[in-house]
């Protein structure tokens, strides 16, 4: 547990003011339990304080730090040193920042503009059902919520938008299209035919190429394809 | 550098929500039903309402339902004050606890995805200090989502939000608090992404930013989390309240300190030392594991510092364990999904087969923006603040007192978020148009801005951020004395100038993390000054300030501490009494109101 690595992090780079790219290279030795955002961190401390990256709770909850490691979109926060030499059986990382939105500076993505896709599938209760009576929760048995619960732990990081090869383009994407299907599975839920209309439109569900990425890339393991299947099918 | 720092574009709204976590939104969604079309601005400092730190409270909201044949509100009211050690205002207890419910529902019926019992009911769980008959036995009282409670919260509030049409700006900071003879009319903010300064008008303002702790070395909280909105009223010559009272959470993950929920020892885990004894027994022989985080905390020091902790190789720290292994499969795999997976992800272990290394973690702070019971920031323990409003952890009522109890969190972000928009809606109906900038708008940011903009010096941000977290770790934690106490005000003081001298490696304004970092910094200099001279003025013991040398609760100190810092390092203390009016009213069960004894 306590053993060091040596491990090398090719970043790629970008400067706003002079609209360079660049990759630069970082030599680091840190403890296989160290999580990557951490060996961001030492490089800040220890070699280069303009190195620019995101993140927030670290801890897998807020889906601020994506990053493209090797190809593979995740979180930083919870990839640990020892975990990514295992993954990817190297000690020579390629970090890059998510595909999904400009790039703000080096790792930064401007996160903002990927979240105006969530924003259109309307991730609230359009029309609620009747209510029962005052100061009455309404009831819904735990097989109904089991259905979808998988898909409410869905923390919008973007790795399956940045994995899928249709969301670059015309798809609203996996996590925004799954957002639209809880409120379809949710029985509180009466829009259902508006939900629909989003459901399928020109940026709808059937862009989805069935590659599922989605699913095998989501930090929070959510089959997302599962519930894009179910959406293709119209089967709730 | 010797660019001149300016305001770029004004905009105006009715309402700006300075923080947009669960307090800040259920407080705009509260205004978005009574007032349909108020123009709100909620401002946040990550990308999406959905990233607040709001989103990582894990085990549940505590509520009463009315109809429950078991529990009752004044057994949840009776429990708030005593754990708070009889520091915490009853007012607020009262109109807090008797919302619950009602908030509760709101909640369900906006959408979130509570947990679900058998005949499809909001499922309730046990937690720390909630108990039945004044103490008696532990309550099911927490509602919950799983163990991703704050993340069901913070999505239903941001999405009822979006459906009111409140516009958000983020990767933002307010800088600057804007004022018109006294009354609050809006704030300055710095965007991470152009670097640029804005002037937001509003006739009311809802600071709404969260809590502190980054200043500790291990610590639960954000990354941002770093008392930004204290020192945004401190420069605006406003007091504080009650900083001393520092809640550190009994489980956090070994290392980072990342939140392992109390709904674990709810669900049954137990708490072990070394020699696998289950210690809590001694400490609170009735509530055992299940005993108010202060006290929990103290004890899992205590065991550490008599030799019957473990000491943890690859991070370097000592623990204790946590033992989960004998809870049913059912509660792994979906009551406590992610906690389980995050002892999986970033220690290595598998709670079904093996113990979980834990420790106290920074996690919460007690005190605040001073407020009335009705969320109006205050100027000293009687005048309000006109146009100024706070709710959420960076405002103290106070609920907590000095020690907070599991759950009560989630539950006050909702209540006095609502309880703060009707506030807003009254005041709304009177209040003016904040037509003009005043003319010495951004005086202070640009101040602050151009300092760091143009520091010399040999200083090391990474090494004066590390120093401060060693330091309050160390010196101002969880067993706290008068020379640790005095040495960390010197310590801090090094520190702040220290500060004052890292030269700053990007000096374009655009995305530029140093300059954020470096503001940060000095923010988390600032509230860590007054956290320490709170705790040394406090010459007792009660809630999460425990002194060595005064360690028993003293009469004496049965008042809230308001704090201003005109200067660096000058602070001057008034009191606020405590309020006492369920006592006070002689109703049903008055006397258990007064200042106990508190045992558990």
């Amino acid at each position: 547990m306590s053993d060091l690595y040596n491990i090398t992090l090719e970043i790629s780079r970008y400067d706003p003011d002079t609209n360079l790219s660049w990759i630069q290279s970082y030599q680091v030795e840190v403890g296989g339990i160290i999580r990557f955002v951490d060996v961001l961190r030492k490089i800040n401390d220890e070699q280069d304080p303009t190195l620019a990256w995101a993140s927030s709770c670290e801890h897998a909850q807020c889906g601020s730090c994506g990053i493209i490691v090797n190809g593979k979109p995740l979180l930083a926060c919870e990839l640990l040193v020892q975990d990514a030499v295992e993954r990817f059986n190297t000690h020579a990382f390629h970090l890059r920042p998510l595909t999904i939105a400009p790039v703000l500076r080096d790792l930064v993505v401007d996160l903002e503009k990927a979240y105006n896709k969530i924003h259109e599938t309307k991730p609230y209760l359009i029309k609620p059902t009747a209510l029962p009576k005052e100061g009455d929760e309404y009831r819904i048995l735990p097989e109904t919520v089991e259905k979808y619960v998988e898909a409410t732990r869905c923390i919008n990081c973007f790795c399956c938008a940045s994995a899928c090869i249709s969301s670059h383009r015309h798809f609203l994407g996996p996590n925004a299209t799954m957002a639209n299907i809880v409120r379809i599975m949710d029985p509180r839920e009466t829009a259902k035919e508006e939900r629909m209309e989003i459901l399928y439109n020109e940026n709808g569900v059937y862009r989805c190429h069935t590659s599922k990425a989605c699913s095998f890339v989501c930090p929070k393991e959510i089959d997302v394809s599962h519930f894009l299947a179910l959406g293709k099918e119209d089967n709730f | 550098m010797g660019e001149q720092l300016t305001i770029d574009s004004t905009l105006n709204c009715d309402v700006l929500v300075i923080g947009a976590g669960g307090a800040g939104l259920r407080a705009a969604t509260q205004i978005g039903e009574r007032r349909p079309g108020t123009k709100i601005i909620a401002l946040t400092k990550v990308v999406s309402p959905q990233k607040s730190h709001t989103t990582t409270a894990q085990g549940g909201m505590a509520a009463v339902d009315p109809k429950d044949p078991e529990d009752r509100t004044i057994f949840h009211m009776f429990d708030t004050w005593k754990g708070s050690d009889c520091s915490a205002d009853q007012n607020v207890i009262k109109t807090v606890c008797e919302l619950g419910w009602e908030e509760v529902v709101w909640l369900e019926r906006h959408g979130m995805h509570f947990s679900r019992t058998e005949q499809g009911r909001i499922a309730k769980r046990p937690f720390g200090g909630h108990m039945l008959n004044f103490g008696e036995m532990k309550a099911f009282r927490a509602c919950y989502e799983a163990d991703r409670t704050g993340k069901g919260i913070m999505d239903t509030v941001w999405n009822e939000s979006l459906r009111f049409g409140v516009t958000f700006i983020g990767q933002c900071v307010a800088t600057e608090l804007l004022f018109q003879n006294g009354v609050c009319i809006g704030t300055i903010i710095f965007r991470y992404p152009e670097g640029a300064f804005l002037a937001i008008l509003a006739k009311a303002t809802i600071v709404a930013t969260g809590g502190n702790t980054r200043m500790y070395l291990v610590s639960s909280n954000c990354r941002g989390n770093t008392g930004d909105g204290l020192v945004l009223a401190l420069h605006a010559g406003l007091p504080v309240m009650d900083l001393e009272a520092v809640q550190f959470h009994p489980t956090g993950m070994v290392g980072p300190g990342i939140l392992a929920s109390e709904a674990l020892r709810g669900e049954g885990a137990i708490l072990r030392n070394k020699d696998g004894e289950p210690f809590m027994e001694r400490y609170a022989p009735t509530a055992k594991d299940l005993a108010p985080r202060d006290l929990v905390s103290r004890s899992i020091m205590q065991e550490m510092r008599e030799g019957r902790g473990l000491f943890h190789e690859g991070h370097k720290a000592q623990h204790v364990w946590l033992d989960l292994r004998h809870l049913p499969k059912e509660v792994h795999e979906k009551k406590l999904q992610e906690v389980c997976s995050f002892f999986k992800r970033f220690v290595g272990v598998d709670p079904e087969k093996d113990l979980c290394p834990v420790t106290p973690t920074a996690h919460y702070q007690m005190g605040g923006l001073p407020t009335n019971e009705y969320g109006e920031v205050q100027s000293d323990a009687h005048t309000i603040v006109p146009g100024l409003f706070a709710c959420g952890e960076v405002a103290a009522a106070s609920l907590h007192g000095l020690n907070r109890l599991g759950t009560n969190s989630l539950l006050e972000l909702i209540t006095m978020g609502r309880v703060t928009g009707d506030k807003v809606f009254e005041y709304l109906k009177d209040a003016k148009d904040p037509n003009n900038l005043p003319s010495d708008a951004g005086h202070i940011v640009f101040d602050q801005f151009s300092t760091y903009l143009n520091s010399q010096g040999r200083e090391k941000y990474a090494q004066i951020r590390n120093s401060l977290r060693n330091l309050m770790q160390e010196k101002v934690g969880i067993f706290r004395a008068e020379k640790p106490l005095s040495e960390a005000i010197e310590g801090l003081k090094e520190l702040k100038e220290m500060a004052m001298h890292i030269p700053i490696e990007v000096t374009s304004l655009k995305t530029n993390q140093n300059l954020w970092q470096i503001w940060e910094l000095n923010n988390l200099i600032t509230v860590s000054m007054i956290i320490t001279q709170g705790a040394l003025a406090r010459k007792e013991s009660r809630g999460g300030h425990f002194r060595e040398d005064f360690p028993k609760r003293s009469d004496k100190f049965n008042y809230h501490t308001l704090a201003y810092m005109p200067e660096f390092g000058k602070v001057t203390f008034e009191e606020r009494p405590i309020d006492m009016s369920i006592f006070q009213a002689r109703g049903e069960h008055y006397e258990l109101f007064d200042y106990i004894e508190r045992k558990y």
